[in-house]
């Protein structure tokens, strides 16, 4: 018998008592739906857990703080650290933050510009691991900088201040010891660009970013790594200056970087790489490592809710076998007038378990649709149920219920599987119906 | 030789376990069916005629003996097997015709084709052909409860030789029609038996169906009476 003779067969059946067909139906619909529904708030209170805590971290960078001190004589990350994160497959770019030691006094025309600190960067790493500008281009000669988003005021202001100043020529006076006494040299720099808005609206960016050649003009001035110099409430006796510069680094000494970040290709590469540097000693932390642990967390807790929901379909299978048993004594006879003229008991079973096959397929097609209505429902409804009940607002964008397509396709297959195993003892009552009772009007 | 059964004997276990009782309906019953002729069974009622066939159809196995049919020994085919056995190589024609009621007409002269997976195209033809061959090409979509006994039975022919089978097995086919309905189905019969070398086995205890068989068996508590004679030729098909 061709499949879709026995499609039309069962299309036939199914007709006969429609009533119940769709009890049956409705029942399996409910059942999905409810599965859906249930296992996409998991869905849904995850992704709103998980999109806050990344927020607009990225997920490929991997932060390396330092080193393990009992492998390593010294803690911090150097160039040569540096240029083996390079080294690593799969790495997109490096980028760092190095600490100017003096605290820099900047001025346009006379006028200070209010800064808290001066940063070396990577221009280049910084734009391939992602970091944007909000306004300006990124510097191109050693005496172009960027200015952090809230140096020219706090919030949007300070941009759009920003953005006048724009390719402004300024003055940076670095303070140094000529001749034992403290005296400052001014260096020319232009402002090219306003740094990216800080992640967190409470942080204040006011930093001067500068770059590898702007550095080593303030070093070439101070004579010492990062400009750093000793400060004296009074004008110092020789021998005391010269004992405090002593201690200080001189230029050219290897550089301890700050605020160390990898950055992966791609997501799933961050493990990898991870791995890597955990194996070479290296303090790592990502959050895709943390965002890892909390996907643990929820998986367990949608397989539960899935595990929970299943519940419902298999409840309703008592149905489906119920129907389908009802259905298989209705048609004794046509059974076993159909295995009198030659029909095959396999072909008996297929007809019948293709048919509880279909109930379980039509009810958990209905059944999702109907849980997508209900998913939007409730995102839609329940903020506002919430702000009235609570007076509290939910986060932008918190959304309670999502369903992913791979759940609705469980789901069906779970409705499907169930539908199936429910209608199996029925088909294979049907097929075990004896031919002479079935036609015991013969006999 | 169209089906040879030799020394079988059946009996049905009644009751409980406990309780077992065994009925034994044939004693060793040998029997052959030739090519091309109509045998009857005839015999009083219980004496075993139906169960001779159901052994025959495969609806019921046999305590002892053997069956072979159109040269195949049929004996130990599983349920499945029979099922394939039988869309091929037989029709059936029940008393009480055993037209599946939520079928019409034609669906039901179809089924056997659906069964066997023919083409569409083709068990459309083939079922108005044999509508057309039983005068019942009119009502094709009537479903059997609309139809007479005699309709019905009609239908009942066409499906059971829709796949142009060798053998048609028949438990009194006569029994449920009123005299005229018979008469037109015994034509029926003798034509089919004449022009398409079908093989028939009709079990009856009408005397004018009888009438109609090359051979008649007759059947007394359950074993062959006397000798079965030959009459005339087979293959010359009509005796009467
Ligand atoms: N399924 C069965 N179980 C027990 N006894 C049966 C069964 N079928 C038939 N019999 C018995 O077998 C005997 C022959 O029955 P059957 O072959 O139907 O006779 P006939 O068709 O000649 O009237 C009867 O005595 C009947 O009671
Ligand atoms: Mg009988």
């Amino acid at each position: 018998m061709k499949l879709g003779d026995q499609l039309q067969f069962v299309r036939q059946n199914m007709k006969r008592n429609k009533t119940r067909l769709f009890m049956t139906i409705l029942a399996t619909a409910m059942g999905c739906a409810f599965l859906i529904v249930l296992a996409s708030v998991g869905f849904g209170v995850q992704k709103s857990i998980v999109d806050r805590i990344v927020g607009d971290r990225l997920v490929t960078s991997i932060e390396v703080p330092g080193k393990d001190r009992d492998v390593n004589d010294n803690q911090g990350i150097h160039s040569e650290d540096i240029q083996y994160f390079h080294s690593i497959p799969k790495v997109k770019a490096v980028t760092f933050k190095y600490w100017v030691n003096q605290p820099i006094v900047i001025k346009a025309n006379g006028a200070v510009i209010d800064n808290d600190r001066m940063l070396m960067v990577d221009f280049n790493a910084e734009q391939q691991s992602g970091t944007t500008l909000s306004a300006g281009r990124w510097p191109e000669k050693d005496n172009e900088i960027v200015v952090g988003y809230n140096v020219f005021g706090v919030n949007d202001e300070g941009v759009s201040k920003a953005a006048d100043r724009l390719e402004q020529v300024v003055k940076l006076h670095v303070d140094h010891y000529d001749g034992g006494k403290l005296a400052t040299k001014e260096l020319d720099a232009v402002i090219v660009g306003v740094w990216n808005e800080p992640k967190r609206e409470w942080i204040e960016d006011k930093a001067i970013y500068i770059g590898e050649g702007l550095i080593g003009q303030i070093e070439a001035v101070t004579g010492t790594l990062a400009g750093e110099i000793p400060y004296f409430d009074e004008t110092p006796d020789p021998k005391q200056l010269e004992q405090r510069l002593s201690e200080i680094p001189k230029a050219g000494e290897p550089r301890q970087f700050g605020g160390v970040t990898v950055v992966a290709d791609k997501a799933s590469d961050v493990k990898g790489i991870s791995d890597t540097l955990r194996e070479k000693s290296y303090y790592v932390y990502s959050v895709a490592d943390e965002v890892s642990q909390i996907n643990v967390f929820f998986l367990i807790l949608k397989i539960g809710l899935i595990f929970v929901g299943a519940i419902a379909v298999l409840i309703a299978s008592i149905g489906i076998f119920n129907t389908m048993t009802m259905a298989v004594t209705e048609r004794a006879q046509d059974i076993g007038i159909m295995k009198a003229i030659g029909a095959h008991p396999s072909v008996i079973k297929r007809v019948f378990l293709l048919e509880s096959a279909m109930i379980g397929i039509i009810g958990a097609v209905f059944g999702t649709v109907v849980a997508y209505g209900i998913s939007v429902a409730v995102n839609a409804g329940l903020p506002a149920l919430v702000s009235m009940a609570m007076g509290e607002k939910l986060p932008e964008g918190f959304r309670f219920s999502i369903i992913p397509a791979y759940l609705a396709l469980l789901a069906c297959s779970i409705s499907l599987v169930v539908a199936m195993l429910s209608g199996y003892r029925p088909a294979k009552r049907a097929t075990a119906i004896d031919v002479l009772s079935a036609l015991r009007r013969d006999i | 030789m169209m089906i040879q059964m030799s020394g079988i004997s059946h009996q049905f276990t009644i009751g409980k376990r406990a309780k077992e009782k065994v009925v034994p309906v044939l004693k060793n019953i040998h029997l052959q069916v030739e090519k091309g002729e109509i045998m009857a069974i005839v015999g009083r009622s219980g004496s075993g005629k139906s169960t001779l066939l159901n052994l025959m159809s495969g609806y019921i196995r046999p305590t002892e003996g053997r069956i072979v049919v159109a040269g195949q020994d049929v004996t130990g085919l599983t349920e499945g097997q029979w099922a394939d056995f039988r869309l091929a190589n037989y029709g059936f024609i029940f008393q009480s015709f055993q037209l599946i009621p939520g079928l019409t007409a034609a669906e039901n002269v179809e089924l056997p084709l659906v069964l066997k997976g023919v083409d569409k195209a083709l068990r459309k033809r083939r079922t108005e052909e044999l509508l057309e061959q039983v005068g019942m090409a009119e009502y094709m979509t009537h479903y059997p409860g609309e139809l007479s006994g005699g309709q019905q039975q009609r239908v009942s022919v066409a499906r059971a030789l829709v796949m142009e089978p060798p053998i048609v097995l028949a438990d009194e086919p006569t029994g449920s029609l009123d005299s005229e309905n018979e008469k037109s189905l015994l034509t029926m019969i003798r034509q089919l038996n004449h022009e398409l070398g079908i093989t028939f086995v009709i079990i009856t205890h009408d005397e004018q169906v009888a009438a109609i068989a090359n051979r008649t068996l007759r059947l007394r508590d359950g074993a062959v009476q006397h000798p079965v004679p030959v009459s005339g030729s087979v293959q010359g098909g009509v005796g009467i």
